[in-house]
């Protein structure tokens, strides 16, 4: 199953994919790439979206990092789609139109990373207070400390 | 409803502003009523549900969370491998095991760890304790939305003497922090066995033919809750639904059985689905896994190994990925970890199955009563620990 949809993509997309886990594929493409890629893998079975985790490197100077990951409810087999996000430009276009059960996951990712998803339609504040917006909280650069309340000093 | 709608803690507000949410409904705003569900409500932890009403029809229903808000992805930053269990475990007080076994498998996959089998067993016996702790709540406060609180008391009851086992193998009841990577943190002793067995005794010989004479296939519920909140197949994969709402859509999507970890690869046990999709269907999905999850660890503790019970976890791990689903009381949670060869987690992503659930509700909220609002809120079986995390 998970070799068909591996040739699959080698041969449409030209995509090279390697195995993440013994049931998970993993599948490196661009942010041009993503809808197309999303809609190809929709028709091919994986219908069942569970995530999108959006992974901070930019201490080690590699950007952001989304993760989808979808699952093929038949077959029992994932595939995980990893786009790279830039730094200066944290743009990612919307899949909520394609997967809508993504629509929050993506609002989440928006709120505590700060990566827009355009396209999107409900990009507001969810988890955080409407007061924390903007704090990005889950980014690397978040200073922890600077946010806690002042403890009392020890006598 | 059951309750009066003062005492069950609706608060009237008229709605100002000409649009819901963005959405303009033209006329219809004129009559619409917005009413908040909560923050406090009967049902379930801390969330406020804004309810618009046109008479007695709900027109649209929008879920504002985020009051239990711990950010318990990033204090995993702030951890070492070991003790980011703390903090893993709490994205649901209610069953705390299934989540530290996914944080522990994944950190285990990383690190290249062997877990002995005896840990694999415990940690069925103590995520399948973890199951029913969670089941009999959720079958509890299913009925107890609709005015009766006496299920609620039963299953309690039944609770406890699941805790108790909890007390004597961790010393706790509720937070255990029992499960860490490279196996589980305490020896299983006789005592833990003996409890663990009273108290699955106690639920199938006490609690089941009583719940089960009482409350399932009763009229009375079934008038209230059989088509109500109807999901078919299709429309369960297109919502993204998760754990018992999909399976009682009829697919049987059950991690254990399709990607087995810990020991439920030698165990036998059945995939319960139900073809309706309605909340009553999903009120028997709860039930039956119940007495499921009581013969998993009956087949457990016969089949129980020797031998040690943790392995050495390395303090350092080398850097690399894991993604890692279990199938939780309410549902698959998934974890994706990442190491960068540090003392701790680099990031941590909990997919939570009430997220999931939650965002598919204001769908199936449409064109309904009012007083059905309660009844598929509760069936769709949710905690407010892992929406918010």
């Amino acid at each position: 199953m998970l070799e068909e949809i591996r040739e699959k993509l080698k041969s449409q997309f030209g995509l090279e994919s390697e195995s993440y886990d013994t049931n998970m594929l993993l599948v490196k493409c661009d942010r041009n790439q993503l809808r197309d890629l999303m809609r190809f893998l929709k028709e091919n079975g994986f219908n069942y979206p569970h995530t999108v985790s959006v992974v901070d490197y930019t201490p080690k100077g590699e950007g952001f990092q989304a993760n989808y990951v979808l699952e093929n409810l038949n077959s029992k087999k994932f595939v995980m789609v990893r786009v790279s996000i830039p730094e200066e430009d944290l743009t990612v276009p919307t899949v909520s139109d394609i997967f809508p059960p993504l629509q929050p996951h993506e609002r989440e990712a928006w709120e505590m990373f700060g990566v827009e998803f355009i396209g999107n339609p409900r990009l507001e504040v969810m988890l955080l207070p409407e007061w924390a917006e903007g704090w990005f909280p889950l980014r690397k650069s978040y200073d922890f400390k600077k946010h806690r309340k002042p403890s009392k000093e020890k006598k | 409803m059951g309750n009066s709608i003062t005492t069950a803690g609706y608060t009237f507000v008229v709605e100002e502003s000409k649009e819901i949410s963005g959405e303009d409904l033209g006329l219809l705003q004129e009559k619409l009523l917005q009413l908040n569900w909560g923050v406090q409500h009967p049902a379930s932890g801390p969330m406020r549900l804004k309810v618009w009403v046109d008479g007695d029809e709900v027109v649209k229903v929008d879920p504002d969370i985020g009051y239990v808000l711990r950010l318990l992805e990033k204090l995993v930053e702030y951890r070492t491998w070991q003790n980011a269990i703390v903090n893993v475990e709490r994205a649901c007080f209610i069953d705390n095991f299934g989540t530290m076994t996914g944080y522990s498998i994944a950190a285990e996959k990383i690190a290249g760890v062997e877990v002995p089998k005896k840990a694999d067993y415990v940690r069925t016996i103590l995520c399948e304790g973890g199951r029913i702790v969670s089941h009999l709540i959720g079958l509890g406060s299913f009925v107890g939305v609709m005015g009766v609180h006496t299920p609620m008391q039963w299953a309690l009851i039944a609770r406890e003497k699941f805790l108790d086992a909890f007390e004597v193998y961790s010393g706790q009841r509720i937070a255990t922090a029992s499960i860490v990577p490279g196996g589980v943190r305490y020896e299983p002793t006789g005592k833990f066995i003996e409890k663990m067995v009273s108290a699955v005794d106690f639920l199938e010989k006490e609690f089941i033919p009583r719940y089960g004479e009482v409350f399932i296939d009763n009229p009375t519920l079934k008038v209230r809750s059989e088509g109500i909140g109807v999901v078919p197949k299709e429309k369960a994969v297109e919502l993204g639904l998760a754990g018992p709402a999909l399976r009682a859509s009829g697919i049987p999507s059950d991690i254990r059985k399709d990607y087995p970890y810990a020991a439920y690869g030698e165990l036998d046990f059945k995939v319960v689905t139900k073809e309706e999709g309605d909340c009553y269907a999903r009120y028997l999905v709860i039930w039956e896994e119940l007495i499921e999850s009581a013969k998993i660890i009956r087949q457990a503790i016969e089949g129980f190994p020797e031998g040690e019970w943790r392995t050495k976890f390395p303090l350092k791990v080398p850097p690399g990925e894991a993604y890692v689903n279990v199938e939780w009381a309410r549902g698959c949670f998934g974890f994706h970890l990442i190491s960068d060869g540090g003392t701790g987690p680099y990031r941590l992503k909990m997919r939570a199955p009430s997220f999931a659930n939650l965002w598919a509700m204001p769908e199936l909220m449409k064109n309904i009563k009012l007083a059905d609002v309660p009844v598929i809120f509760a069936s769709l079986y949710m905690c407010h620990g892992d929406i918010d995390r």
